[in-house]
């Protein structure tokens, strides 16, 4: 069974597996094992509370129960911003107008922002390529969504996501061509190397002061001001079926979109319900080809998602001994269920 | 004889002629004849009157051909530009962006909507009749100004400047308008330039951008342009220079045009100024002089003559000079070399 549950310390020689499957652009998941061996550390130390809240976040993996495969990394970060910056344009609406000539414009401006200084960020999502066509990167996505739910208190009153900007086929963003490359004078690819890689120093002292005009840009990169990279609109269609939104926030390398929302307005944060788990025996449970539901279990240091047949039942989740072992989950125990829409049961 | 004198009232027929045929518009010549009549009366009682310091005042100069009697040109200063209203001009700032870590250093330029040149004197509405060739009319004609100014210093501010046309192509249409003023105005270049009435217009304000404007940000044909004079303002931007105006510091908010300023006292017509006394003979060989003279009654003449070098030589000045100017022997003339010593050494090249 597919899971995806907080990362162990014992996780960091899968984790180097996995990292050398991500190509050239994710910046935060490279086969490093210093860097992958300190962000499992900071994760169980956040889980442990001995984490300093800058430096408080989440890590989980995914993993196939029955062959100990890691095919996948997902996090979720507690408050952005606390100690180095996060720095974002805000995109604001500036109207000229004249009554004397008749003249009334609507011009956008792009303004350095720290409005998003204490979001928690849900972030570093890579599936193995492996897994892409199995329908289970929404599972991985969402997970993160029944962790906010299951542990609210440890996490602010707002969430936010990054998602990659438009880019040509060439691999190049035309808004670095035009913005960019002019203020950093470095390729881009080092800029957000060394920005997620908090090296931010730099951001501050060659950035734009002032507020850019979009419209006086180059016709490409205006279109590219809150555009989504073609392979991240499945992402973003998720983010948005749970509740987030683009509030007209872009990031300030390649002006890709960042949703926002309420933590307390997340879909799953709504909608998912805590009853217990009944273990029952395959003939009892419900049928495979009915409907599914994201299924966790309750606790902190050893949280487990999975997707599994049924809804709730008279206040109840029945669970195949084989789930509960998966979910971590004994008789009895309280589980977090997630009724998933029928049509994306399996998509 | 080509001579610069105060625009009269006498004039208006010329003038208004000059005034619809102009290309591009005279900001300070109105084409209505009832306005502009307004404008050359508030220029007689200009020069006639007594002025402690720059006001509402409006000086307008004439070119005229002393033997036909007509008008080939007209040129003017504003006292204090905008005066109640402001002035509006991009100020051209460069922002310093480095990094230590990254070694990096760079000089980025940011366009700022300016009121700084409110209230300074300007030079302006600088016309010449396309039938006079060469470049001499029109340096008698543009620095016979600086020469008025040199000469009636409390009239104006110590720093002066001027605004010329900026690049269009062929078909009129600048590239700098396209890729700022259109972005904010959503009209054509050549409806607000008319309706701007000289960069002063309140709406402005309104319409052009509050925040600065990054230059490395524009297009690259905005960018090719910027400060850059229009073809067609190429002499007067190298008349300009000669006199000691400098570039860079502003750009017109329409079209980039340069927007030159000098410092009165650094300028030519001021550091090169000869006071010399007239003499009735025959005119010396030597070099060519802009010799100018402040008559009573807010009357003002100036010429181009051939003086020798040497200033104790005094102006010896043919009876057309003379009677251009309205002086007799023994009468005091400002006299300014029209170029640079080093042009115009006795040896050099005539000009």
């Amino acid at each position: 069974m597919i899971v995806v549950r907080v990362v162990q310390r014992g996780d960091v020689d899968a984790l180097m597996r996995l990292a050398h499957e991500t190509g050239p652009g994710l910046t935060t998941f490279k086969p490093d094992r210093e860097a992958l061996a300190a962000r499992v550390e900071r994760a169980r130390r956040t889980m442990e509370d001995k984490a300093e809240p800058h430096e408080a976040g989440y890590f989980f993996v995914m993993e196939d129960t029955d062959t100990g495969d890691v095919a996948g990394v997902c996090g979720i970060e507690t408050a952005v911003g606390l100690k180095q910056p996060f720095y974002n344009y805000r995109v604001s609406t500036v109207v000229h107008a004249s009554q004397d000539l008749g003249i009334w414009t609507r011009m956008s401006a792009l303004n350095i922002s720290h409005d998003l200084t204490g979001y928690a960020e849900v972030c570093s999502l890579f599936l193995s390529p492996r897994y892409r066509t199995s329908g289970v990167g929404g599972l991985l996505s969402r997970s993160r969504f029944m962790f906010l739910a299951q542990f609210r208190e440890r996490f602010p009153q707002r969430l936010c996501a990054e998602l990659r900007g438009h880019f040509d086929a060439d691999g190049t963003s035309p808004f670095w061509r035009a913005v960019g490359s002019h203020f950093y004078q470095i390729d881009f690819n080092v800029a957000d190397y060394l920005s997620s890689h908090g090296r931010k120093a730099f951001l501050a002292e060659l950035m734009p002061r002032y507020p850019v005009y979009v419209e006086l840009l180059p016709q490409e990169a205006q279109q590219c001001v809150g555009l989504t990279h073609a392979d991240t609109i499945p992402a973003r269609r998720m983010l948005e079926a749970e509740g987030l939104r683009y509030e007209n926030h872009v990031d300030i390398f390649d002006a890709g979109p960042v949703l926002e929302c309420h933590i307390a307005d997340l879909r799953t944060v709504r909608e998912s319900v805590l009853v217990p788990a009944q273990i029952v025996d395959t003939a009892a449970a419900a049928p495979q080809d009915g409907p599914r539901s994201m299924v966790s279990n309750t606790s902190l240091g050893d949280f487990r998602v999975g997707v599994v047949a049924g809804v709730p039942q008279d206040g109840a989740f029945l669970l195949r001994a084989a789930e509960a072992a998966a979910l971590g989950v004994n008789a009895g125990d309280p589980v977090r269920v997630q009724p998933q829409k029928h049509k994306q049961g399996r998509s | 004889m080509l001579f610069v004198r105060p625009g009269r009232l006498a004039d208006l027929d010329a003038l208004e002629h000059m005034a619809r045929t102009a290309q591009p518009v005279l900001h300070s010549l109105p084409h209505d004849r009832r306005a502009l009549e307004a404008r050359v009366a508030l220029s007689e009682d200009s020069f006639r009157a007594d002025v402690d310091f720059p006001g509402e005042e409006f000086y307008l100069f004439v070119l005229e051909d002393s033997e036909s009697g007509k008008l080939m040109g007209t040129a003017s200063i504003i006292a204090a530009a905008g005066y109640s209203d402001p002035f509006y001009a991009f100020r051209n700032d460069a922002l310093i962006h480095a990094s230590h870590e990254l070694h990096v250093n760079r000089k980025i330029h940011a366009l700022t909507m300016s009121h700084e040149l409110t209230g300074k004197s300007r030079l302006a509405g600088f016309y010449i009749d396309p039938s006079l060739r060469g470049e001499t009319a029109a340096q008698l004609m543009s620095r016979a100004r600086m020469m008025y100014i040199a000469a009636n210093r409390k009239r104006f501010t110590p720093e002066v400047f001027s605004l010329l046309l900026g690049v269009t192509d062929e078909n009129g249409v600048s590239p700098f308008w396209e890729a700022v003023g259109r972005k904010f105005f959503g009209r054509d270049f050549a409806d607000i330039e008319i309706e701007s009435g000289g960069r002063s217009r309140t709406f402005i304000a309104e319409v052009m951008p509050t925040y600065p404007v990054y230059v490395p940000l524009l297009p690259e044909a905005a960018q090719c342009v910027l400060g850059e004079p229009d073809s067609k303002a190429l002499l007067a931007y190298e008349i300009h220079l000669e006199e000691g105006f400098e570039t860079d510091r502003f750009v017109d908010i329409f079209d980039a045009g340069p927007v030159l300023t000098a410092q009165v006292d650094r300028s030519a017509c001021v550091t090169r100024n000869e006071t010399r006394l007239v003499r009735e003979s025959a005119a010396a060989h030597g070099s060519t002089y802009l010799i100018a003279h402040n008559g009573g009654a807010g009357e003002f003449r100036c010429v181009l003559g051939e003086l020798a070098v040497n200033k104790d030589a005094g102006a010896s000045l043919s009876h057309a000079a003379r009677a251009a100017l309205g002086v007799e022997e023994g009468d005091a003339v400002r006299c300014v070399p029209l170029h640079a010593p080093h042009r115009d050494e006795p040896s050099g090249e005539a000009q």
